[in-house]
């Protein structure tokens, strides 16, 4: 394997250590406890105690791997975790679809496909730990593994992904419009319900809008009010609610 | 329509005032302000003039819509209903598998004649995740919704100022409320009104 085994415990030890000390030491995560799937399995009362506890055992794990000499029960420990993981991500998914994992910090987002990702590459590289391997670890390895699993951390996202969709959205400005001088409907209407004209009919109307059309400069909007109808003439330019007109016609 | 759309024109333009006259709604007395505020419903008993479901069928001018409690409504749609779909559309944009809001007039042999129908018509909070495309991609409650930009409908209102067409102002990992109209059996939705608080 020339190295590939030998990196894997660093990698999984560093993800352990985070893990770790984000429960035991994250305020922010112990506060929303509540939320994750781990208070649906233990119970709300126990949900900090058993973070705690995971976070304990996650560092020990951690600090087997990192300590030599590395045994096989060290490297078989860290797969059992990461399996546990795997497991409690599937209890997750089906029994609290609507929580958040509380695998390594406080975020909202419920388990997803990458959340399986994580763990499973976390388990692949326990079970490839296995094998003696006498050769030293290879750095750009452990880096690049190291990369993926924090691609693969949904609680990263706010300091890359969302930076980056930024950048994009602002050079490929997918929202931009070519000028038009058409005013949609919803404009018009907002401009209309702080008109004091649709204030004093408002009581009158029983119905959303009938119809509407565009005529000199005027958009005209129909309303049904009981056996009447009511009338809206709303200027196309201007942002003023008090040239609004109004009338009420009988049917 | 067009001699119809006429009158009201002259109607508005010729008598049109800002505010509409008290004596042009009738009585002044206080008991009819009274009377109109007057709930009709019994608090926890279902408002009769109300209906909410999916449209099963449509036959004629009548909808047959199924409630999300299991109940039918028979939905009348006359030549006042106003309907709703991104916007005032006619009758015929009403198709099986909508989901609609109606309110009107429960008539005494059950039939529900509809004043105003809203079909497809949803109001949802989240975060947006990205924007791609004349699309904004919706975290809401972990659920990805996607809303569609439609040219000539969608507006943004942010914080106070007017509404605009220009929606370009949004910004990844923004709250945002969109009201809009679900595109059936989707994660979709079609915005009429993105509500930005800043």
């Amino acid at each position: 394997m020339h190295g590939i085994a030998a990196t894997q415990p660093y990698v999984i030890a560093l993800f352990l250590v985070w893990a770790g000390l984000a429960k035991l030491f994250s305020r922010r995560m112990r506060a929303r406890a509540g939320q994750t799937a781990l208070a649906r399995l233990v119970g709300a009362a126990r949900a900090v105690p058993a973070l705690r506890l995971t976070g304990l055992v996650e560092l020990a794990v951690a600090a087997a791997l990192l300590v030599p000499p590395l045994s096989p029960w060290d490297v078989a420990a860290a797969a059992l975790l990461s399996a546990g993981f795997l497991a409690y991500l599937a209890y997750a998914y089906v029994a609290a679809p609507t929580s958040s994992c509380g695998c390594l910090g406080a975020h909202s987002r419920p388990v997803d496909l990458r959340a399986f990702a994580r763990a499973g590459l976390l388990l692949a590289a326990s079970l490839l730990a296995v094998p003696a391997d006498p050769h030293p670890p290879i750095v750009a390895l452990g880096l690049a593994e190291a990369v993926v699993l924090m691609a693969l951390s949904a609680e990263l996202d706010r300091h890359w992904l969302t930076p980056l969709r930024r950048l994009i959205v602002r050079l490929r400005r997918p929202l931009a419009l070519p000028p038009s001088e058409h005013v949609p409907l919803g404009a018009s209407l907002h401009l209309l319900y702080r008109s004091p004209a649709y204030c004093s009919a408002s009581a009158q109307l029983t119905s959303d809008v009938q119809d509407t059309w565009d005529e000199d400069g005027l958009r005209f909007v129909v309303y049904g009010a009981r056996e009447r109808t009511a009338v809206f003439a709303i200027p196309l330019a201007g942002n003023d609610p008090s040239a609004v007109l109004v009338t009420l016609v009988g049917s | 329509m067009t001699s119809r759309r006429d009158l009201l024109k002259s109607a508005v333009l010729g008598g049109g005032a800002t505010v509409v006259a008290a004596t042009a709604l009738g009585s002044l007395g206080p008991e009819a302000a009274f009377a109109q505020s007057a709930p009709d419903v019994e608090p926890g008993t279902p408002d009769p003039n109300f209906a909410e479901g999916r449209i099963r069928t449509i036959k004629d001018n009548t909808l047959l819509v199924l409630g999300s409690n299991m109940v039918f409504h028979n939905i009348r749609i006359v030549d006042g209903t106003s309907l709703w779909k991104l916007g005032p559309v006619p009758f015929d944009e009403a198709k099986p598998g909508d989901g609609l809001y109606a309110r009107g007039v429960l008539m005494p042999d059950g039939v529900l004649a509809a004043e105003s129908v809203w079909l497809n018509i949803v109001n949802i909070k989240g975060h947006i995740t990205n924007i791609t495309d004349r699309t904004l991609h919706l975290d809401h409650n972990g659920q990805e919704v996607l809303c569609h930009v439609v040219a000539g409908k969608s507006v943004a209102v942010h914080s106070e100022s007017p509404p605009t067409a220009d929606l370009s102002m949004l910004k990844v990992a923004q709250h945002v409320q969109i009201l809009g109209a679900w595109r059936p059996d989707t994660n979709e939705v079609d915005i009429a009104t993105v509500f930005s608080p800043h």
